[in-house]
């Protein structure tokens, strides 16, 4: 277009177009004075462009950080290169309401500009141009991609048979306690839970079976425990709980109950009723846990004690199990 | 599918254009940062897509990067340029760049760091394909930068994309500042439909 012959007549409405086309064009001169403010920064701004012309950018819009702008701009003047904003960076450069105000679901317009330079007759670059592009959907969408990219992380963290969270989870909350124990000298203790021949019931009477079977486990550790304990589906045929602010003698309680509530439990496979019975680890904290993983092993010995003498018991860990 | 290919003095001519673009570039790049720019030569390949993850790779090793890419067009001729950050560059760079309230290099967080990655790529993107353009006689039009990842690493970069493409034309020039902790790559990448419209731009300046 730079060399075709352009009549007054044409100049007419390729002005039309610049006024109603539906992006924001502002020039400024060197002094970052307004010397045009198209129909689109009209309509959004409610400032004329009448109002507009000579008035100095950082005036008439107070929330364009003026340091960070020139020093943007300053590039395109000096080094006549086009510079680019984008809304990852900075939301908006003019402070415009969304677009669609009723069904939009920001308040606020999501920019990305564009500064250009603006060549004079003789190839200087006394004048800049910020195109303002309208980019609210696509900053919204994104968010909702990512927020939907998050709930999927979320669901990815819960067992879906058990609806209890998952290892990964848990064990976040365990380094967790385990740190807080070390600081505040808390007692608090893990139990490690694993269902009996559950191999065996596999075999036997099928999967299907032994899902219902580690459902009713973790129905009826859900139903026991407290609100503050948290428990997890540790893997295979094993479940854990932290029990928060519980020490061994309390943790020993709860262990007991809930092995007692399962034992009396019966899963039905057609006439024949399958018993259940657990055995169960526990491990209060020890300042001599060095870390996380050390109160976890300690509850896995004490469970392996516990399987070790038959099953269907509770064993609390000791140190001297340490050597074995 | 037509097979485009690259004779030698096509692929000379590609390396000359490229490096007096990024001669340009260079020179705005000292200007701004005011430090010298060492030159490297561009390397100027027609790569198949599944080595294009292995020139991204290259380029940064096993470092953690970060990108923004930026697509260009005019006259036919579409491409996307790509600059990968190491990001162990950020902390020098904020200090040459002197940006308010960046005098402590230590707190740079990812928003101030998103800053300087967009000033540079603005900056580099924008006087390559200016200068390459201007060489061709065509004005290349620029979209709006993406970020395509911030500290991940550079296989993970092009995990999304459209394969539709078999073959890009290349060209890649490894920018280092003397004397600071700065490196970025630049990858001009031009699709396959329009190496040919290139070519014959390229052999047109060559007879």
């Amino acid at each position: 277009m730079s060399d075709a012959n352009i009549g007054i007549g044409d100049i007419h409405w390729l002005m039309d177009i610049l006024q109603n086309i539906d992006v924001g064009l502002v020039v400024l001169d060197r002094n970052y004075n307004i010397q045009l403010w198209n129909g689109f920064m009209e309509s959004h701004s409610g400032v004329s462009p009448q109002n507009a012309k000579d008035q100095n950018l950082f005036q008439l819009c107070p929330e364009i950080p003026q340091d960070w702008f020139k020093q943007k701009s300053e590039a395109v003047f000096q080094l006549k290169t086009r510079t680019f904003t984008i809304w990852e960076q900075r939301p908006y450069l003019f402070k415009f309401k969304n677009y669609r105000p009723i069904t939009g679901r920001t308040a606020m317009m999501y920019q990305n500009t564009s500064i250009i330079p603006l060549e004079s007759v003789d190839k200087t670059v006394d004048h800049i141009c910020i195109i303002v592009y309208d980019v609210t959907d696509v900053a919204v969408n994104h968010e909702d991609a990512r927020s939907a990219n998050e709930s999927l992380l979320e669901l990815n963290s819960v067992d879906q048979l058990t609806e209890l969270p998952n290892r990964v989870i848990w064990e976040q909350d365990v380094r967790r306690e385990h740190a807080r124990c070390k600081r505040s000298g808390n007692p608090s203790s893990i139990a490690i839970f694993d269902i009996d021949n559950l191999a065996a019931i596999n075999a036997q009477h099928g999967h299907r079976v032994g899902d219902r079977v580690l459902k009713t486990v973790s129905d009826s550790l859900q139903q026991t425990m407290r609100q503050t304990d948290l428990p997890c589906r540790f893997g295979g045929d094993l479940f854990a709980v932290l029990l928060v602010d519980t020490d061994a003698q309390s943790a020993m309680e709860f262990a007991e109950r809930i092995r007692t509530i399962i034992h009396g439990l019966i899963v039905r496979q057609g006439d024949q009723p399958i018993q259940i019975t657990t055995s169960i680890g526990l491990a209060a904290f020890d300042a001599d846990f060095s870390t996380e993983t050390d109160w976890l092993l300690a509850a896995n010995k004490a469970l392996l004690h516990a399987k070790q003498q038959g099953g269907n018991q509770t064993t609390l860990y000791h140190p001297n199990m340490r050597k074995s | 599918m037509s097979s485009v290919s690259l004779n030698e003095d096509q692929r000379d001519c590609y390396q000359e254009l490229t490096n007096v673009a990024m001669g340009q570039a260079a020179d705005r790049l000292a200007r701004l940062l005011d430090a010298y720019v060492v030159l490297p030569v561009p390397k100027v390949n027609l790569i198949e897509n599944s080595e294009l993850h292995m020139a991204i790779q290259a380029a940064e090793a096993d470092a953690a990067v970060s990108a923004v890419c930026q697509g260009f067009i005019g006259a036919g001729i579409a491409g996307e340029a790509m600059l990968l950050f190491n990001d162990t560059s950020f902390a020098d760079l904020a200090t040459l760049m002197n940006y308010p309230g960046m005098n402590n290099p230590e707190a740079l967080d990812r928003e101030a760091e998103l800053e300087l990655l967009m000033d540079v790529s603005s900056l580099l993107i924008g006087a390559c394909i200016q200068g390459i353009g201007e060489q061709l006689e065509i004005h290349f039009n620029q979209g709006h930068p993406v970020v395509l990842g911030q500290h991940c690493l550079a296989s993970d970069i092009l995990k999304s994309g459209n394969h539709q493409w078999t073959k890009t034309l290349a060209i890649e020039i490894h920018y280092t500042l003397e004397h600071v902790n700065i490196d970025c790559d630049l990858l001009l990448l031009f699709t396959e439909d329009s190496v040919e419209k290139l070519n014959n731009v390229i052999d047109f300046l060559l007879d």
